[in-house]
C-alpha cells in the first residue's frame, strides 16, 4: 500500500506474557516475548511503502504519517488436551487494531480473532502449545494481509489526507504546526 | 560370527516375522477412486500433500500426512513430494488454514494474485492433494486385572478394541485448475489383548494400513491414464 505509516507497540505487546492455571491445576506460562512485536513490524514493512516505529514518547501527529497504526492483544485463551478430551493444543489471540489519520483521528477499531491448533501426539505439551500460538499469530497475519486494508481503510489515508481540506489552509494552522514541531525538538 | 551363528540369523528373521504376523490384529479395508479428470505426472513436476484446514473442523493428524508423504514418494516409481510447511511458507499467506482455498474455485482468483502462480511453478507443483478424516476408536471391551506379589505378578483376562480409519483425498490438477478426482481409504481393525499371566498385545495397525492404501492409490492415480 503506498501510505507511510507509523506504529506504536504498547509494553504489554512488545513483551507478552499469559499465566494460567488450566484443568487439573496445571500452570501453564506463555511468553511470547518480543514475537508479536517483531512480526508486526516485519508485516507491516511489507505490507507498507514506509513503515516508521514511533517511540512512546514520540507525538505522531508531527512525524508527516499518512496514518497511525497501535495494535494491541486484548485476550489470550488457549485450550489444552485435557480441557477438550482431544489430543489439540488451541489457541486464541485477540488483537485490536486501532488506525489513525494523519489528523489523530479514529478511522478504525479492528478486533482481529486469531486461531491455531496443534497436535500434542507429535510434540510435547510445551511445544505443542508454542505450536499453536505460532499458528494463532500466522494466523493474525494472514488476516491482516488479507483483510486490514477492507476492515480499516489504511491505503486510502495518503489520498484522504491530500485532499483534505486543512491542506488547502491557512498559512495560520501550517504555522501552528511549525510552531508544535519546534516545541517537541 | 561363526558359520552357525550366520544360519541362525534367518531363522531369527523368520521368527520375527511369524511373530510381528501374529502380533497384529484383524483389518478389513476398502480403499476407492472416483476419477473427475485425467492424469499424469511430468519429469520435473511435484505434488504436495496438505490436510485440509482445521477451520474447517477437519482433524486430520499430522503424523498421517506425514505417513503419506513418505510413503507416495518411497521406493522405485515413487512421485517428488514437496515438504507441505516449505510450500505454505513459499505461499504465504494463501495456504495457511484460513485463506486456503476450499474448492478448486477459488484457484483461479488465487493463481492471479500477484507472486503466486510464480511461486508454485518454481516448486513445480502439478497436483496438491488435499487430505481429510481420522482415526477413531469405535467400540472396545472386556477386563483384565493385574496383580503383583513377593513371588511375581501377572495379568489375567481379555480386552479389545477397534479403530476406524477413514480417509479421503482430493486431488487438485494445477495445471487444469480442476479438480481431478478422489481416492478413499476405509479401513476397520480390531486389536486384541489376552493375558494369561503375560499380556499378548495383538495389535491392528489401523492407520498405517490405511495410509499404505491410501498412498498406493494415490500414486497409481496421478501416474496412470484413465481406462477408456
Amino acid at each position: 500500500m503506498a501510505v507511510t505509516v507509523g506504529v506504536r507497540f504498547p509494553d504489554n505487546f512488545r513483551s507478552f506474557t499469559h499465566e494460567e492455571e488450566a484443568l487439573g491445576n496445571e500452570e501453564w506460562s506463555i511468553d511470547l516475548g518480543r514475537s508479536n512485536e517483531v512480526l508486526f513490524t516485519e508485516l507491516f514493512g511489507y505490507m507498507f511503502e514506509e513503515v516508521r516505529i514511533v517511540g512512546p514518547d514520540e507525538d505522531p501527529a508531527l512525524l508527516g504519517l499518512d496514518a497511525f497504526i497501535e495494535p494491541s492483544i486484548d485476550a489470550f485463551e488457549f485450550s489444552v488436551p485435557n480441557q477438550t478430551k482431544t489430543d489439540s493444543f488451541a489457541v486464541w489471540i485477540r488483537y485490536r487494531i486501532k488506525v489513525y489519520n494523519s489528523s489523530g483521528d479514529q478511522i478504525a477499531n479492528w478486533p482481529l480473532a486469531a486461531y491455531g491448533k496443534s497436535q500434542s501426539r507429535m510434540l510435547g505439551g510445551s511445544e505443542a502449545l508454542q505450536e499453536a500460538a505460532v499458528l494463532a499469530m500466522r494466523d493474525a497475519a494472514a488476516l491482516m494481509i488479507d483483510k486490514l486494508d477492507r476492515e480499516t481503510g489504511v491505503g486510502a489515508t495518503r489520498a484522504k489526507r491530500a485532499t483534505a481540506p486543512e491542506n488547502a489552509v491557512p498559512e495560520a494552522q501550517t504555522t501552528a504546526h511549525d510552531g508544535d514541531a519546534n516545541d517537541a525538538g | 560370527m561363526t558359520p552357525a551363528d550366520l544360519g541362525r540369523i534367518p531363522t531369527r528373521i523368520l521368527l520375527t516375522g511369524l511373530l510381528a504376523a501374529l502380533a497384529s490384529g484383524c483389518v478389513t479395508s476398502r480403499v476407492e477412486n472416483a476419477r473427475e479428470g485425467k492424469t499424469g505426472i511430468g519429469d520435473g513436476e511435484t505434488i504436495v500433500i496438505m490436510g485440509k484446514s482445521y477451520h474447517l473442523g477437519n482433524e486430520t493428524e499430522d503424523s498421517y500426512i506425514s505417513c503419506v508423504e513418505d510413503a507416495i514418494g518411497r521406493g522405485r516409481g515413487g512421485l517428488k513430494v514437496i515438504p507441505r510447511q516449505q510450500f505454505v511458507d513459499a505461499l504465504f499467506p494463501w495456504f495457511e488454514p484460513r485463506t486456503a482455498p476450499a474448492e478448486t474455485k477459488g484457484l483461479v482468483k488465487l493463481m492471479e494474485r500477484p507472486g503466486v502462480a510464480e511461486r508454485i511453478a518454481e516448486q513445480g507443483v502439478r497436483y496438491i492433494i488435499w487430505l481429510d478424516g481420522d482415526t477413531e476408536r469405535v467400540a472396545g471391551g472386556g477386563s483384565m486385572s493385574c496383580a503383583a506379589g513377593p513371588g511375581g505378578g501377572g495379568c489375567f483376562g481379555f480386552a479389545w478394541w477397534q479403530n476406524d480409519a477413514d480417509y479421503n483425498a482430493s486431488i487438485w490438477d494445477l495445471q487444469g485448475l480442476e479438480n481431478a478426482g478422489t481416492v478413499s481409504a476405509d479401513v476397520s481393525g480390531t486389536s486384541f489383548l489376552p493375558a494369561l499371566v503375560v499380556p499378548i498385545p495383538l495389535i491392528a495397525r489401523t492407520q498405517s494400513a490405511a495410509c499404505k492404501g491410501l498412498a498406493e492409490q494415490l500414486r497409481a492415480f496421478i501416474v496412470s491414464e484413465p481406462q477408456i
